[in-house]
């Protein structure tokens, strides 16, 4: 780890001393928030999370002269952002990774935080295995990143326009008002790609190769009214939404990374919080009187005016609410549940893919991982690429034992590479679906009926309760840029009721 | 060479901290408006946000409106959807200003009423339902004095003095008054030369006298002031007891420019959004037409990547105006923004009164 960052040991080391409770070493103007008590806290503005959204927020309301607390279940900050450290000190990202054109929040954040990015390598060819089918193609082409399958390509063309014009139809902000939405809600993406495309291939191996990164899901699990609105929100207020700006690494939202990765954004952020932010201290219930806010978590209880609750809907909804949450905020967060996302990385002694002119980025149709990209640190002295092995992939992958995982990856990654892929110095993988504060990866994918019935619920504050989160978000919903935005929505909808 | 000057922002954010090395007329994209579109007046309230209400669609749609909020760099933060319109019509929302305790005041179109909206929880109140007027006949009371018999139709509002809301009607010749309070509105004005056939009273801005409304036109269609293609400013003084001055004319527009809402600014100036003409009228205090921008209508090139498409309404923010362009006759969802144009001056500050919505 390069110094002038802050390594999660030594957030961890500077926690230590901070005796029942873990936070964060102290820094000027962290003193907003004391203790009262030993475990009691008083503060304008209690936040449940230390993701990108909660910290954002606590960032926006801290600056504006409010005490804030940020409680945090995990004993580190990023939430389904996490860095992992290599050998030699560069570092790969276990969760989200890239930033892309029209994230500007997140951009705009990463400056502020003294983070720089660099480009996503995208030089040279991108390979697409499907069954007896290997080919090689540049991004550069009409299609971006995804394949040219000549099989496939008329369903994929046609596919992809028409979802694209669809999502136009979809406000951001109201999915659930769209003229057609209770029509849309109402099937899957894979019920309106059998009505939509020809060839079966086309529905049962490359939509899935898209849906599985993507969302984590397989056609069959995903609303189209979602599909909709998430092609919609791959944009921003100046710019429409696109499937390809999803898609892709060139001009989309795989383009950039970041130096020493996605995660010492909120590093920094919870270092210059300091005190404010509370780790190891999982909140499990949060009471509601016309006096305040009351929220109770493993190690502090934390008086406040308002509430910010920044973790995924699935998980908001196991905290104790007292009164009870209205049924429709309930209902939602019963049906809302995490993407099924893991990833899986290999480590080299060099990116030898490039020295053959390949990207590193793999479309497969076989196996268990859908989509690589390569992520090795930026100066490209050691080689890593990581692998997305999402939906039924990733729950048939993750039932076998480690080293059969192992294994497998290993053989698609030489099935990809060549023979040199054999050996990595070393092979990782994470299953957010296991990790308990996650439940699931990359965000909350609703299935058909949820958005027209309960959508409404999503950002609809409760009281004193406000929601934040990727989730919430209109543009970039499910991607780090998103989880800003909606920490910047919370705190502006906090700081109005102070 | 004014255009020369205006420089191309895709994308970029309209903070205050990029204002002051704007160039007069500088015009960025604030927002695209989303479905169901159709922005017909982009409201600046507290803290800078921007509310902009979705209007009428000429197609047809049976989605409510909806009532959005933008952060002044325009970041989409929330949205409202209104209840109880009439979905078989014609419908929409307009957001003409906020009350006392900084609930937004809301104009919708179908039915034809005030609503207020409560940021803090999000609750919608009927604050005054309009009754319909019949056209004049000899010896008719509460009636419009125009040619054709056409709904009630509120456009844009001021707050008086008093708390007394004024509302201009677009498709019948008067202006209500809608009591401090709430309640059932009056004819406040019913004067022929408010006859705009289809194309009628729009803005509506109190002077900074505190007593002067200046009233717009968008034509003069039912024929009350002479030539039914131009349109005008009127001002008209609130007198005691609530009575109306004299509808006096202080500006005429260009045959078939079509001015819509318009803002006033610290100097007196008055900028208008010429919603056919695509561009921005700025008008002397007395009336004198002093530039345009674009200089040449109907092009509506503003040197940003959303032309002047039917710009409808504009409101100052700081050293700019926010202009709603709402894009009603060509539909063009690319071109229904929120756009924000430099002038370098800023805008007259709006009168809420302590006792406006109470």
């Amino acid at each position: 780890m390069s110094s002038g960052t802050i390594t999660r040991r030594r957030l961890l080391e500077s926690s230590a001393a901070a005796g029942a409770g873990i936070v964060l070493s102290k820094v000027p103007g962290a003193a907003g928030a004391t203790a009262h008590h030993r475990y009691v806290h008083r503060a304008d503005v209690v936040i449940v999370g230390a993701g990108f959204a909660g910290l954002t927020a606590a960032r926006e309301i801290a600056r504006k002269g409010h005490s804030v607390i940020v409680l945090e279940a995990r004993r580190r900050v990023g939430g389904r952002v996490e860095n992992h450290h290599l050998p030699g000190g560069a570092v790969s990202e276990r969760g989200g990774t890239f930033v892309g054109p029209t994230q500007n929040h997140l951009l705009k954040l990463a400056k502020q935080m003294g983070v720089k990015t660099f480009d996503t390598y995208d030089t040279g060819q991108n390979r697409y295995i499907n069954g007896g089918t290997r080919l090689d193609y540049s991004d550069t082409g009409p299609l971006g990143t995804a394949p040219p399958d000549p099989l496939l390509l008329p369903d994929l063309t046609l596919a992809v326009t028409e979802l694209d014009q669809m999502s136009t139809e979809v406000p951001v902000d109201a999915p659930w008002e769209a003229a057609k939405a209770a029509k849309w809600d109402n099937q899957t993406l894979a019920t309106w790609l059998s009505y939509n495309t020809v060839n079966p291939d086309f529905r049962r191996k490359l939509a899935p190769l898209a849906t599985r990164p993507i969302f984590g899901a397989e056609p069959g699990e995903l609303s189209l009214l979602f599909v909709l609105f998430y092609i919609a929100a791959s944009g921003n207020e100046q710019n429409p939404g696109t499937f390809e700006r999803n898609f892709n690494t060139r001009n989309g939202a795989q383009m950039s990374r970041f130096v020493g990765g996605s995660q010492l954004i909120p590093i920094r952020m919870a270092r210059h919080l300091g005190r404010r932010v509370i780790l190891g201290s999982a909140v499990r219930r949060i009471e509601q009187s016309k006096h305040g806010v009351r929220v109770v978590s493993d190690r502090r209880t934390v008086h406040a005016k308002q509430a910010v609750v920044a973790v995924p809907p699935a998980l908001a909804g196991r905290i104790r609410y007292e009164p009870l949450l209205p049924f429709a905020r309930d209902q939602l967060t019963q049906r809302l549940p995490q993407g099924t996302l893991g990833k899986v990385a290999a480590l080299y002694k060099k990116p030898f893919w490039r020295d053959d002119g390949l990207t590193g980025s793999v479309a497969s149709t076989d196996g268990f991982i859908s989509f690589t990209v390569d992520d090795s640190p930026p100066d490209g002295k050691q080689g890593v690429i990581f692998g997305f092995v999402g939906g039924d992939n990733a729950r048939a992958f993750f039932r076998m034992p480690l080293k059969k995982r192992r294994k497998a990856i290993i053989a698609e990654l030489v099935d990809f590479f060549g023979p040199q892929a054999a050996h990595p110095e070393r092979y990782f993988e994470t299953n957010w679906s296991a990790d308990e504060w996650s439940r699931g990866c990359p965000v909350g994918v609703p299935g058909p009926g949820l958005l027209h019935a309960y959508g409404d619920a999503i950002r609809k504050p409760v009281r004193r309760i406000h929601w934040a989160g990727t989730e919430t978000s209109t543009y970039w919903n499910g991607y780090m840029d998103g989880a800003v935005r909606s920490g910047e929505r919370a705190a502006a909808e906090v700081l109005a009721e102070l | 060479m004014l255009a020369a000057a205006v420089v191309i922002a895709l994308g970029a954010g309209v903070g205050a901290e990029g204002a002051a090395s704007r160039a007069r007329f500088d015009t960025r994209v604030l927002a695209l408006i989303p479905r169901p579109g159709f922005p017909a007046r982009a409201y600046v309230g507290r803290h800078g946000h921007i509310y902009e209400g979705t209007y009428d669609n000429p197609s047809g749609d049976k989605v409510p409106s909806r009532v959005l909020e933008y952060s002044r760099a325009g970041a989409l933060l929330r949205s409202w959807t209104i209840k109880g319109q009439d979905l078989s019509g014609p419908h929409g929302v307009q957001v003409a200003t906020r009350d006392a305790r900084g609930r937004l005041v809301l104009l919708d179109k179908s039915p034809p009423r005030v609503l207020t909206l409560n940021l803090h929880n999000g609750r919608q109140r009927t604050y005054a339902r309009f009754p319909d007027l019949p056209a004049c006949k000899a010896g008719a009371l509460d009636c419009s004095p125009s040619v054709m018999d056409d709904p009630t139709t509120p456009n844009y509002a001021a707050w008086g003095p008093d708390g007394s809301l004024y509302v201009t009607d677009y498709l019948q010749a008067v202006i209500w008054r809608v009591p401090p309070g709430g309640g059932r509105p009056r004819v406040w004005v019913a004067d022929a030369r408010l006859d705009g056939s289809q194309f009628g009273a729009t803005g509506i801005v109190l002077q900074a006298d505190r007593r002067t409304l200046l009233v717009g036109m968008q034509s003069e269609g039912g024929g009350g002031a002479g030539n039914p293609t131009t349109g005008r400013i009127y001002s008209v003084k609130i007198r005691r007891h609530h009575k109306p001055g004299a509808l006096e004319q202080l500006w005429e527009s260009n045959p078939l420019d079509g001015p819509d809402g318009f803002a006033i600014g610290r100097s007196g100036r008055v900028y208008v959004a010429l919603t056919v003409a695509n561009q921005i009228a700025v008008i002397s205090p007395k009336g004198q037409d002093i530039e345009r921008f674009p200089s040449t209508p109907l092009s509506g090139e503003n040197g940003s990547s959303v032309p002047f498409d039917n710009p409808s309404s504009a409101w100052f923010d700081g050293r700019n105006i926010v202009v709603a362009n709402q894009s009603f006759i060509a539909g063009n969802a690319a071109n229904q923004a929120i756009l924000n144009v430099h002038v370098g001056e800023k805008g007259l500050r709006e009168l809420i009164p302590r006792t406006a919505g109470q």
